[in-house]
């Protein structure tokens, strides 16, 4: 790659886009604007709202007992705790009307209604004399307000929700009447010769012994990186359709393709111009937010809200430094991921189309840290953009060891990402069917025509991803429909063969009959090598050790819930309790069958095509996966369909994995029920080990089988025979060459 | 120079399904010579001259340019082309001296080299008074025009013109035809598509006629004039396509295939 052209494109769009005044207004005068003229709203609203007084209409003030003082003319009675509210509450007394309850609140309701009052308080005819009873009533005796009825010597407030003001003067009332009732607790405390401090006896004071910085950046670092993403993904959005669909729009793309400037320096270089400028909105909001922000502390500070004002206050520099370096690699993500997908687009209007779907598939990892409880950990490390999301969080809160416990698994998962979107985007560039897409007028009729006209012999890209989608649309559907746990064979067996059969093979197979013009070869179904078939036997003994390893692993680092394992345990009984061919049947013959003619066949063989073999092997791994439905299982699954994947490749067909997949599927049944039973065969124990009703392999076993399946992989990639390769590259299309 | 030899390209259309853009076509061009690539819209000009210019792949034949193969050599040949396609697309916020730098270093061209170069072309074209011009304020022409210099910044032996006098007006396109004209008594090798007859006639040294994605015949004027026993280009051109269709209509007729 000529980097000299990739600076040269990368300054000529840089130089470009900052003469755009649409571009400019988004990157700079927006966040330059907004964030002091919504501070300086809600600064105004909320100072409004709080110094501007309620209007309490007190009805019975004549009920209301003489000591303590609760109203002080037309105000509320100041006392501690509520110095600050008494000044904001207008109050304004009269005697209880001479009316039933009824009409007593009709018209309290049309006061409230009119917005003369924000809240009526009334004080019932026999409220006085009730308190006065109840303060002199001993342990054991009756008050004679006990029996008599609520209504005639309570206390009754009647609001409005549907007024913000009617709400506020509530909570002021609440606040009002609580330190109220301390003082007249203490008051007849104090008067039966009691200490009036038995009221509240405990004065609890939290010791908070996070660092400063922590503190002063907990509101910060749960918002900031929220804040940073959403903008980093939208300042990648517009010059990233810019600079595809813009291009091939005004026509400019073809002269640059034509240029000596390679594919890849050119999708680099305006790679680089979308990171720089979705770093630029991000830094410029986050900058605004924080200056906006301090003002806004300073003023909350002098208006006394002081510990509002210090968690709202500026976080130290290095924390937007933190953040700043996080920024990178998620640009980057965000920006390849916009670039491949604008030049999917014909023009700018209908990039703007595709990237909406890319924003709203990227705010669940972004939304995802800001639930509560969640924290970095093995499990959201692995989490694309969620791990960054709660890495840069920690660092921010200063849990530098938290931080670089993970930075390694968060940083692997990152860059991975970022080179796959990077690729996708290099390949959309090559493709000339992308960058060359005409006019074309969309009819449902002509478009199921052409389906039908252009079939091929293997699947599409885009028919064998819908495949995988029905699979999971249909599977997830019937999930919801199942609620009765599985107790029995009957019901396991009906689950098995409806998920198997109806909504796994039954799609697939619908679909090679009316989408490929040969079944049998778009489901790969290739009789393998007699030597690669007893190659693959092996390899699926071999790899059994790694695949529990692995599942044990990936119980480990996400355990299962106590309701889950409830779940299984009907399944786990079933499979000790029925007939073993019954159950190799069901759960080992069936599920290998059917999804490999799904996953590894149909699907398989439309994701290898144009060149896609590792598409093909991590997409169907992935689709495979997700399948089973509960997470940790979609992990194992989705490790062990990388496996069948790249066996599927190099065995050119399904046979070698259908072989491969009952194997591993018995294996796992025989070591289970050999766990619970009694009479295991004693060869057995060489290379198991049964503890609780479980096993786990040796370590030497273990050992070997990694040693046995590396070999077994190295015969299968070095046999690698002309005519499976062959096989493949006749569905492959090239690439546009450099 | 450049060598097309049993050139063909196939896309899939949602309407047509796979269609044939070119059938196998051949032909070769010289240095010092105008070869005019003539045919209707949609005749397959732009695909065969995408396909030069390496922006397309193509489905089978051989296409070599300054010796170099379009699929194995593909940025040998781009730095031996310069291509001006229909569209005059150049860039709305850039200026017309700021354009050709631009693609100048991307030719690789030293910085000293580049000025004078470009200096040199501003004249020749006489584009002094559109040189801080930025192309969102030009004219049609002024865009055509930066659009020639662009492709004639790195001193290419080989120019591809898609039918670039599309759109200008009288004044603009006589003058295009001079430069092109021009080009030629400096030894460039130019291929020159379009559907306007008398831009043929009145430059191309040699012409091939294609209509749906087939060379009708190839020659000089003089060549085709007496082939076809028609003095009157226009009139040869619509009967050697009128024949065409007519011969395609009687063999699907006969239940054979079209092409």
């Amino acid at each position: 790659m000529n980097w000299k052209h990739v600076k040269l494109i990368f300054s000529r769009e840089l130089r470009d886009q900052l003469r755009d005044r649409r571009t400019l207004f988004t990157i700079t005068i927006l966040p330059i604007l907004l964030y002091p003229l919504m501070g300086m709203l809600m600064l105004q609203v909320a100072q409004f709202s709080r110094e501007h007084p309620v209007q309490i209409k007190i009805l019975g003030s004549e009920n209301i007992p003489e000591s303590p003082r609760l109203v002080d003319g037309e105000q509320l009675y100041s006392r501690v705790g509520i110095e600050s509210i008494a000044p904001l509450v207008k109050i304004s007394s009269s005697a209880l009307p001479e009316l039933d309850n009824e009409k007593l609140q009709t018209q309290a309701t049309e006061m409230l209604n009119k917005g003369d009052q924000d809240l009526i308080v009334i004080f019932k005819p026999r409220f006085r004399e009730y308190m006065d009873q109840l303060a002199q009533t001993q342990v054991g005796e009756m008050v004679e307000g006990d029996l008599l009825d609520e209504s005639d010597r309570g206390l009754e407030v009647i609001l409005t929700r549907s007024r913000d003001q009617s709400q506020i003067a509530y909570n002021r009332w609440q606040i009002a009447i609580e330190a109220w009732q301390q003082e007249w607790i203490a008051t007849k405390l104090k008067g039966a010769g009691f200490d009036p401090r038995l009221v509240r006896p405990l004065h609890i004071a939290p010791v908070d012994v996070a660092p400063e910085a922590t503190r002063r950046a907990i509101v910060w670092s749960k918002i900031l990186p929220f804040i940073m993403l959403i903008w980093a993904l939208t300042g990648a959005f517009y010059p990233a359709v810019d600079l595809c669909a813009g291009e091939k729009e005004r026509g400019t793309l073809e002269t640059l393709l034509s240029s000596p400037a390679r594919r890849r320096e050119i999708v680099w270089g305006k790679l680089l111009t979308v990171i720089f400028f979705s770093c630029m909105t991000a830094l410029l909001n986050l900058g605004s937010m924080q200056f906006t922000a301090s003002l806004l502390s300073n003023q909350l500070a002098a208006g006394g809200a002081r510990g509002l004002a210090e968690s709202l206050g500026t976080p130290p520099i290095y924390a937007i430094g933190w953040l700043t370096l996080a920024l990178i690699p998620m640009a980057s993500l965000f920006s390849a991921l916009a670039l491949a997908v604008a030049a999917l687009a014909r023009s700018t209007k209908e990039g703007q189309y595709y990237l909406m779907p890319l924003l709203l598939m990227m705010l669940p990892f972004v939304m995802i840290p800001m639930l509560p409880g969640i924290e970095l950990s093995l499990g959201t490390s692995l989490m694309p953009v969620t791990g960054m999301v709660l890495l840069s969080r920690a660092l921010v809160e200063g849990q530098y060891l938290e931080a670089v416990r993970y930075l390694p698994i968060v940083a692997v998962v990152t860059i991975t990402c970022c080179l796959l979107a990077i690729r996708w985007a290099v390949r959309q560039f090559e493709s000339e069917s992308v960058m060359f897409r005409e006019n074309e007028r969309w009819d449902l009729r002509m478009w199921i025509t052409s389906i039908w006209r252009e079939r091929d012999f293997t699947a599409s890209v885009m028919e064998a991803m819908l495949c995988g989608a029905i699979i999971l649309v249909v599977k997830f559907f019937a999930s919801l429909a199942s609620t009765e746990p599985i107790s029995d064979f009957a019901g396991l067996s009906k689950a098995v063969l409806i998920g198997q059969l109806a909504l796994i093979l039954t799609p697939t197979l619908l679909m090679a009959i009316m989408l490929t013009k040969s079944v049998r070869t778009s489901l790969r179904v290739n009789a393998p090598k007699p030597i690669d078939f007893a190659v693959c036997i092996l390899l699926a003994i071999a790899f059994h050790p790694l695949a529990m390893w692995f599942s044990t692993a990936v119980t480990t680092v996400y355990p299962l819930s106590p309701a889950m394992i409830e779940a299984t345990s009907g399944i786990t009984k079933t499979i000790i309790d029925t007939p073993l061919w019954m159950i190799l049947l069901t759960l080992a013959v069936l599920p290998a069958f059917c999804e490999e003619v799904a996953f590894r066949g149909f699907i398989f063989g439309g994701l290898i095509r144009q060149n896609g073999v590792l598409r093909a092997i991590l997409v169907s791994a992935l689709f495979f996966g997700l399948t089973h439905g509960v997470l940790q299982q979609s992990i194992s699954a989705s490790f062990m369909g990388m496996l069948l994947g790249w066996v599927a490749w190099r065995t050119g067909g399904i046979v070698c994995t259908i072989a491969m997949h009952l194997i591993h599927n018995s294996l796992s049944i025989l070591l289970s029920r050999a766990a619970t039973s009694e009479t295991s065969p004693a060869w057995l124990d060489l290379f198991v080990t049964f503890e609780k009703g479980g096993f786990h392999y040796d370590a030497s076993w273990t050992t070997v089988s990694i040693v046995l399946s590396i070999a077994c992989l190295w015969i299968l990639y070095v046999r690698s025979s002309d005519s499976i390769v062959a096989n493949e590259s006749r569905t492959v299309d090239r690439p546009l060459t450099d | 120079m450049i060598e097309v030899e049993k050139l063909k390209k196939v896309y899939s259309d949602l309407a047509k399904g796979e269609f044939v853009a070119l059938a196998g076509i051949s032909f070769r061009a010289q240095p010092g010579e105008i070869f005019g690539l003539l045919g209707p819209n949609g005749a397959g000009k732009t695909t065969a001259l995408r396909i030069l210019s390496t922006v397309l792949r193509p489905s089978s034949g051989l296409v070599r340019i300054n010796g170099f193969d379009v699929m194995t050599h593909p940025a040998e040949v781009r730095r031996s082309i310069g291509f001006v396609s229909n569209n005059t697309a150049i860039y709305d916020r850039m200026t017309a001296w700021e354009m050709v730098e631009y693609f100048g270093k991307l030719y690789d061209i030293p910085e000293d080299r580049l000025k004078d170069r470009m200096e040199m072309i501003f004249q020749q074209l006489a584009m002094g008074d559109i040189r801080d011009v930025p192309g969102a304020k030009m004219s049609t022409g002024m865009k055509q025009k930066v659009s020639i210099a662009r492709a004639m910044v790195h001193d290419p032996p080989v120019l591809i013109f898609d039918e670039a006098s599309v759109g200008l007006d009288v004044m603009v396109a006589r003058s295009l035809l001079k430069i092109i004209a021009s080009l030629r008594d400096e030894g460039k090798c130019v291929i020159f598509s379009t559907h306007i007859m008398r831009e043929v006639e009145r430059i191309c040294d040699r012409v091939a006629i294609l209509y749906r994605g087939c060379i009708l015949d190839e020659g000089t004027l003089p060549e085709l004039s007496e082939r076809h026993q028609q003095n009157d280009f226009e009139e040869l051109f619509f009967e050697m396509l009128s024949n065409y269709d007519r011969e395609r209509a009687e063999k699907l007729a006969a239940g054979g295939s079209p092409s």
